[in-house]
């Protein structure tokens, strides 16, 4: 358990990174749309994410303990997110980069592909 | 011919993930009933496979949101 408690951990505070660099990169540097795409991208990937955590420890909770019975993982709740990504950037074009947000929901995997690349020998 | 491409894109790739998911969530489900104590490890692997999987259709959707949208 302490294994997947500290992976998540990680993987939070490298979301949390990137998220401070593209709000810096929205702040500091001349291209504010492709940043605000990347920004709106990330945050909901972070959504993603989070919900992936909660709802794949809730299902091991449940197979574990035997207390309720399991409740699904919540794929559709993050193929809607997408979708979601998807509808705000291209109502409001003139704000968000749509390369960049799709770039930006892309965010959350690369992190786990890094993550699980580096800490699997580890743990 | 956009929404036929849109639901053809989203149908195709949630296939995929579906028995993709399925066979992920089957192997854990009995790794766990077999060996609770094993269940940090599990859900790791679990979780990764997981977030493999849905790469793919995250992105038949967003391609399909934007045949919609043009």
């Amino acid at each position: 358990m302490q294994q997947y408690k500290k992976m998540i951990t990680r993987q939070r505070k490298w979301m949390f990174y990137l998220l401070a660099i593209f709000v810096l990169g929205a702040g500091f540097t001349e291209y504010l749309s492709i940043f605000l795409g990347l920004l709106l991208g990330t945050v909901l990937s972070f959504y993603n994410l989070w919900l992936m955590q909660r709802k794949i420890n809730q299902f091991g909770q449940a197979l574990a303990e035997n207390t309720s019975s399991p409740k699904g993982i919540g794929s559709f709740s993050r193929l809607a997110t997408a979708g979601l990504a998807v509808i705000i950037a291209l109502r409001f074009e003139e704000y968000f980069h749509l390369t960049a947000v799709i770039i930006g929901l892309m965010t959350t995997y690369v992190v786990i592909m890094i993550d699980f690349a580096l800490f699997r020998s580890r743990d | 011919m956009g929404a036929l491409a849109a639901a053809i894109a989203i149908g195709l790739a949630a296939l995929g993930a579906g028995l993709g998911n399925g066979m992920i969530v089957s192997r854990t489900v009995e790794g766990i009933a077999r060996q609770p104590e094993l269940r940090g490890a599990l859900q790791t692997t679990m979780f990764i496979g997981v977030a493999l999987v849905e790469a793919i259709p995250i992105f038949a959707v967003v391609i399909a949101f934007m045949v919609m949208g043009q």
